[in-house]
Parts: C-alpha cells; sequence; structure tokens
C-alpha cells in the first residue's frame, strides 16, 4: 500500500507506461483525465460551462485556496498537517484592519484603531501570522507533539484572537482609502484581479522551489523517511520551522488580501478554509504517507474541486450539497489514487 | 568514592522520577480545585450576566452536570481511540447529524425507544465506516476521518435546511416528552441522559482497566507492530474501538437534540478539539500506549467548567481563544511530566 516514489527497474512484462514515468508525473496526468472527464461531464450537464470566461472563472474563484494550498502541500509531503491556516487568514485580515483604522475618531470601540500607515499596518499583520506560524513550529518541530493537536489549537487561538479583536463581529469603518487598493486592483482591460496574479507567480515560484532546489527536493526526504533524513545530516527541525513559518505567511498574505477586497476584517472569514486547502492537495496526489506530491498537483486537484462544486451551483443543487459533495469527491480520489498506484506497481 | 557518588545520583534521579509520577498523578485534580476556586471567589453579581448566583450553588451545579452530558460521553470513548493511537475528527459531525436525526424521527412521530434505538444503530453505522476507512482501508486516521466529517455534516444540513437550527414543518410540533430525557430530573435533580452517561462511562473505565480490549489498545497505541507481531489482531481492535466512538457519538447526540428540543446540524461543531483538550487534559499520551478514561472525565468537567465559569465574567468571543489556550497548556504539561515519546 506504501506509495513509493524511487523507480523500479521496469520488466518487460508491465505495461510501457510503468518504466518511462515516475509515479509523482503518472498521478499528476491521472488527475489531468480526471480533470478533462469531470470537465466533460459539467460542460455536457450545465449549459454554458465550456466557454473560456467560465474557466478562467474557474481558476481564478479559487485564488486563495491554491495560495494556501501551496503551504500545506509541502506540508503534507513532509507528513504534517496545518489545520491553523483559516484561523490565520482571519487573524491578520482583522489585524490589518485594526492597525490601520484611525485612532480616537469614535465613541464605538470598533472602530478606533492604531491608525498606522497601511504598509506598517500589513507588515506587522504579517509578523502576527509569521508568529502564530512560529508557535507551530515550536510544538511540531521542537517538541515533536503531533501537528494535528498543536494547529487545531493555534486554530483555536488565531481565530479565538480575532473574535477578541472585533468583539465577535468585525470592524469596517474609519479605514484610510489606501486600504482597499490592493484588494480591487485589477490588470487593465481583463477581470483579472493582482490576488490572481500573486497566486499565479506563487505557484510558479513554488513549482520552481518544489523542483530545483536542495530544500524542495529534502522536503521529499522528510517526508518518506525522517529517520533517514536525519542520520544523513539533515537538520529537520529547521526545515519544519521554515516550512510552517512559509504556510503561515502564506495564509497572512491570503488574509491581507482579502481584507482589502472587502475593507473589511471579519473574524469568521475564512471558516473551513484549512479544510479546504487539504482537500485540493489530496485530490492533486499529495500523500501523507511517502514524502509524495506536488504543487502542479494540487493545482489540478484545485480546478477539480472547483469544477465539482461549480457545476453543483450550476445544476441548482443547494449549497448544503457542498460539504456532502466535498466529501464525497475526495474520498473517490484518494480511492482512486491509490488504486491507479497499486495496479502501476503489481 | 564514585559509586557513593554514583548512588547518591541514582536517588536522585527516582526521587525526580517519583515526584513527576506523582505530580503526574494529582495534577488534573489540582487544576480542577484551583478552577473551581477561582470563580466560585470571582463576584458573579458584579457581572450580573445571570442571577443564577454562585458558582457552587446547587443549581449552578446540577447545570453544568446537565450540559456536559454530550462531553462526558463523548470523550470517554475518544480516550480509549487515542489510547490506540488513533484519532477522529468526524465526531463532532456524528453527533450533529444523531441529534438531527433524532429530533426528526420525534417529531415524525416515533416514541421515544425506537428513535433512540434507530440513533444508535446509526452511530453504530458511523463507526462501522470509520473504523472501516482507517483499519481496513488504512487512510490515515486524520484524513479518513475529515472525509467523513464532512460527509456526516452535509448529511445534517441536507436533513435541515441551511438556517434553520430547529426542524419545524408546518402542522406538526415537537412533542414535549423529548425534553424529559435530558432535563427532567430523576436522581439528586440529575435527568436521565446524565445517569445513562455515568453508567456507560463507568463501563467504559472497566473496559479500558479490566478487559483485554482496553490492554490491546495500549498495546496497539504503544507500538503497533510488536502488537502484531504477538498476535492481537489490530485491524479488528481499532475498528471496535471506533464503532465505540460512533455509538457513544449517536448517544451525545441524543443527550444534546433533548437537551435543545430540536435538532441542531452545528450542535456538534468543535466537539472533536473539545475531546481532544479533554483526553489531553487527563494525561492521555499524544500517540497513544497510555492513558485513562476516568481522569479524561475530570478533564471534561475542567472544560466545562472553564467554558460555563467563563461566560459568567467575561464576554463570549473569549471563549474560542481561551479553548485553545487550554489545549496548548495541556500539551505543554503532557510534555513536562514527560508523556510524549518523541517518535522521530
Amino acid at each position: 500500500m506504501q506509495i513509493n516514489q524511487l523507480q523500479k527497474p521496469s520488466k518487460p512484462s508491465r505495461p510501457w507506461i510503468a518504466g518511462r514515468l515516475s509515479d509523482e508525473s503518472f498521478i499528476t496526468l491521472f488527475m489531468v483525465g480526471v480533470l478533462i472527464v469531470v470537465f466533460g461531464i459539467a460542460s455536457i450537464a450545465v449549459p454554458n460551462f465550456y466557454k473560456i470566461q467560465n474557466i478562467v472563472n474557474l481558476v481564478t474563484n479559487n485564488w486563495f485556496i491554491i495560495i494556501l494550498g501551496i503551504g500545506v502541500t509541502f506540508l503534507l509531503i513532509t507528513g504534517n498537517f496545518d489545520m491553523s491556516v483559516g484561523g490565520v487568514i482571519a487573524l491578520t485580515g482583522v489585524l490589518a484592519v485594526y492597525f490601520c483604522q484611525a485612532a480616537n475618531v469614535s465613541q464605538n470601540v470598533l472602530a478606533n484603531g492604531l491608525g498606522l500607515p497601511y504598509g506598517v499596518a500589513v507588515a506587522l499583520a504579517l509578523l502576527c501570522a509569521m508568529g502564530v506560524g512560529a508557535i507551530n513550529a515550536f510544538f511540531i518541530a521542537r517538541l515533536k507533539v503531533p501537528s494535528i493537536i498543536v494547529t487545531l489549537g493555534t486554530m483555536m487561538l488565531a481565530r479565538g484572537a480575532a473574535q477578541v479583536i472585533t468583539q465577535g463581529a468585525q470592524r469596517n469603518t474609519s479605514l484610510p482609502d489606501s486600504f482597499g487598493v490592493l484588494g480591487s486592483l485589477s490588470i487593465p482591460g481583463t477581470s483579472i484581479r493582482l490576488a490572481v496574479v500573486v497566486m499565479i507567480v506563487l505557484i510558479f515560484i513554488a513549482f520552481i522551489f518544489e523542483k530545483k532546489t536542495v530544500f524542495g527536493r529534502r522536503i521529499y526526504l522528510i517526508g518518506s523517511n525522517p529517520v533517514a533524513a536525519r542520520l544523513s545530516g539533515i537538520n529537520v527541525t529547521k526545515y519544519l520551522t521554515a516550512l510552517y513559518l512559509l504556510s503561515a505567511l502564506l495564509a497572512g498574505i491570503t488574509g491581507i488580501l482579502l481584507a482589502s477586497e472587502y475593507k473589511a476584517g471579519v473574524s469568521s472569514r475564512a471558516t473551513g478554509y484549512e479544510f479546504d486547502a487539504l482537500v485540493v492537495a489530496l485530490l492533486g496526489g499529495v500523500s501523507i504517507t511517502g514524502g509524495f506530491g506536488s504543487v502542479l498537483g494540487m493545482f489540478l486537484g484545485a480546478i477539480i474541486l472547483s469544477v465539482v462544486t461549480s457545476s453543483a451551483t450550476g445544476l441548482l443543487l443547494s449549497p448544503d450539497w457542498q460539504f456532502t459533495l466535498k466529501g464525497i469527491v475526495t474520498f473517490i480520489a484518494i480511492l482512486a489514487q491509490r488504486f491507479a498506484l497499486d495496479k502501476r506497481k503489481s | 568514592m564514585t559509586t557513593v557518588k554514583a548512588d547518591s545520583l541514582r536517588q536522585k534521579m527516582d526521587r525526580s522520577t517519583a515526584l513527576r509520577a506523582t505530580i503526574k498523578q494529582v495534577y488534573i485534580y489540582v487544576v480542577l480545585a484551583v478552577i473551581v476556586i477561582i470563580f466560585s471567589v470571582v463576584k458573579l453579581d458584579q457581572v450580573d450576566l445571570f442571577e443564577r448566583g454562585h458558582f457552587l450553588s446547587p443549581d449552578s451545579i446540577i447545570n453544568l452536570l446537565r450540559t456536559a452530558v454530550p462531553i462526558l460521553t463523548l470523550s470517554g470513548a475518544f480516550t480509549l481511540l487515542m489510547i490506540s493511537g488513533y484519532i477522529d475528527l468526524s465526531v463532532g459531525s456524528a453527533m450533529s447529524l444523531s441529534a438531527v436525526v433524532f429530533a426528526w424521527m420525534v417529531l415524525n412521530g416515533f416514541s421515544f425507544f425506537p428513535a433512540i434505538a434507530l440513533t444508535l444503530l446509526l452511530g453504530i453505522a458511523m463507526g462501522v465506516l470509520n473504523g472501516a476507512l482507517v483499519t481496513k482501508l488504512r487512510i490515515t486516521p486524520v484524513i479518513a476521518t475529515l472525509v467523513t466529517l464532512s460527509l456526516f455534516k452535509g448529511m445534517a444540513l441536507l436533513i435541515v435546511p441551511d438556517g434553520l437550527s430547529a426542524i419545524k414543518s408546518g402542522e406538526k410540533v415537537m412533542p414535549p416528552w423529548i425534553n424529559d430525557y435530558a432535563r427532567k430530573e430523576v436522581l439528586f435533580g440529575l435527568p436521565w441522559a446524565f445517569w445513562v452517561a455515568v453508567l456507560l462511562v463507568g463501563l467504559l473505565i472497566v473496559v479500558q482497566r479490566k478487559t483485554s480490549l482496553g490492554k490491546y489498545a495500549a498495546a496497539i497505541g504503544g507500538n503497533r507492530l510488536a502488537a502484531e507481531l504477538s498476535g492481537i489482531d489490530a485491524v479488528t481492535v481499532g475498528w471496535v474501538i471506533y464503532v465505540i466512538v460512533g455509538f457513544f457519538a449517536a448517544l451525545a447526540g441524543v443527550a444534546r437534540a433533548s437537551y435543545m428540543s430540536l435538532g441542531d446540524p452545528l450542535s456538534g461543531d468543535g466537539m472533536e478539539t473539545a475531546c481532544i483538550i479533554a483526553v489531553l487534559l487527563g494525561g492521555t499520551a499524544f500517540a497513544g500506549g497510555e492513558g485513562s478514561v476516568a481522569k479524561t472525565m475530570v478533564g471534561a468537567i475542567i472544560i466545562m467548567c472553564v467554558t460555563t465559569g467563563l461566560m459568567t465574567v467575561i464576554p463570549a468571543y473569549w471563549q474560542v481563544m481561551a479553548m485553545g489556550s487550554v489545549l496548548l497548556i495541556a500539551v505543554v504539561m503532557n510534555h513536562l511530566l514527560g508523556q510524549d515519546k518523541a517518535k522521530v
């Protein structure tokens, strides 16, 4: 059952495809096939689904999940979870608003902030996000506590802090005009916003980082065998710390962009995003057991999920179906990937 | 000289291990006592949020125990699961779904016993599903139960449309007896739900301490490979424990639905973290292998004290943060007391 990343020498009896592709490319191609099939079905069932504008929307509407997915994917490859990203998004958004709001302007506590310039506010908010990442890293990399327990705790800590700052609601008044610029900026002549550009750039960087850097390759080694990785001189603690900081930073950037888009710091923002980020990574073939997966696969997974959910909306299914659908799709994807990989090996 | 030195060193070490063991035994009770004292001393009338009076008055204790029924039942079974090194993030959703299904059946004219029996069967089915995914198909527990989390929650939301927390339909009315199970006093002012929970958790404590299932669970959690090599059927044991957890989740759901006299599809949200906190407070090792159902009960009571106590002192929006802090403090305590065995 273990997914093995190393290629075995090819035997003549095996199918031709086995010897030439790595398991990773195989799964990625497999998911491309799934995407094409799902998209085909959706195009038949839902009117106007195949139009270019809709295809663009499928990618651009999910930019936040894809940005989160990068950090979550790298951590999953090392065998760790990060469930705190949703909380970090809420916390950074709320903090950015709080830092930016003018000081002493109103009787209402929620309208008063610290009155810092936008740049400083963003920098401080991102620092706080990385603080949450540092807490994660300390417990998981140093104290060796299971990541799921720690990140559930920091998720509550971050979201709880956001709720305390906003008194359980939101902050959206007395904000400078500069606050909404980042979120509403778009490429002239198109509807593609800055956030989408950031997403594409980050995916590109992550792809190169994963394939071409020593750090990126070592992530796989840590995931497939932490003990061997440590014995061969890799400082696992350092790498995990860096990855948790990265994941929190990416969540922070998402939080800043979302807060700017809505011009509000909402404490319930991004509820359940940690689950979505995990789902897209799993859909893209990332495996927690064997140091296996890729950012490209996660990207494909995000688009598959987007096709499924938006075609469900197109079929006029009630939004209540979303939860069940996500569960079923993930379940089928995990089983299908297992099956495909097992078939290939035998 | 050197032997004397070594001896005294060994004595010192023995003493420090003994001290650590003693602290490990009693610290949870100390924490509970401190929390109770703090909340009893803080003057509630200053906040005048509710006039129920003193934290230690019989009324508020009964109220606390009544509302604690779901977490008491659920975290007991959860301990067994964590001792065997597994985890179940779907317990909250399973509880919500059970609550919704129970309320739906009561609304549609089922009487109490058929409704509760069918709900418990549903809980067993959910446990069978979780157990199959984790132990048979060998999907990582976190991922498998996250999938079932969204599945159960989705089903609960499909039965009760979004935005509606109660089940109401035109002419049908919820019969008033739905409250009896979780609110009507039967003994010492406490309802049936509480005594059923006490009985079943007592049974769980016996199972954990005295039966082979409890021993096998600890063996699997401690060293799965060794347990399998010594002839323990790890798949079956794990599966049975998942079924127990599903059963208890359904029981918790029934208690919640009866207490609120409606089926709320979100009523179990956060129950999984509450369970994890209770279990960790009770000193169960993160990675499995050791733990105690009885101590988890103390942990669950601490959680209830903190949440209800906090509500009287500070605004409700502090609660999530407080719970997160309690979780991280429990993690640190477990680390300091040497519960975690570093595996990497």
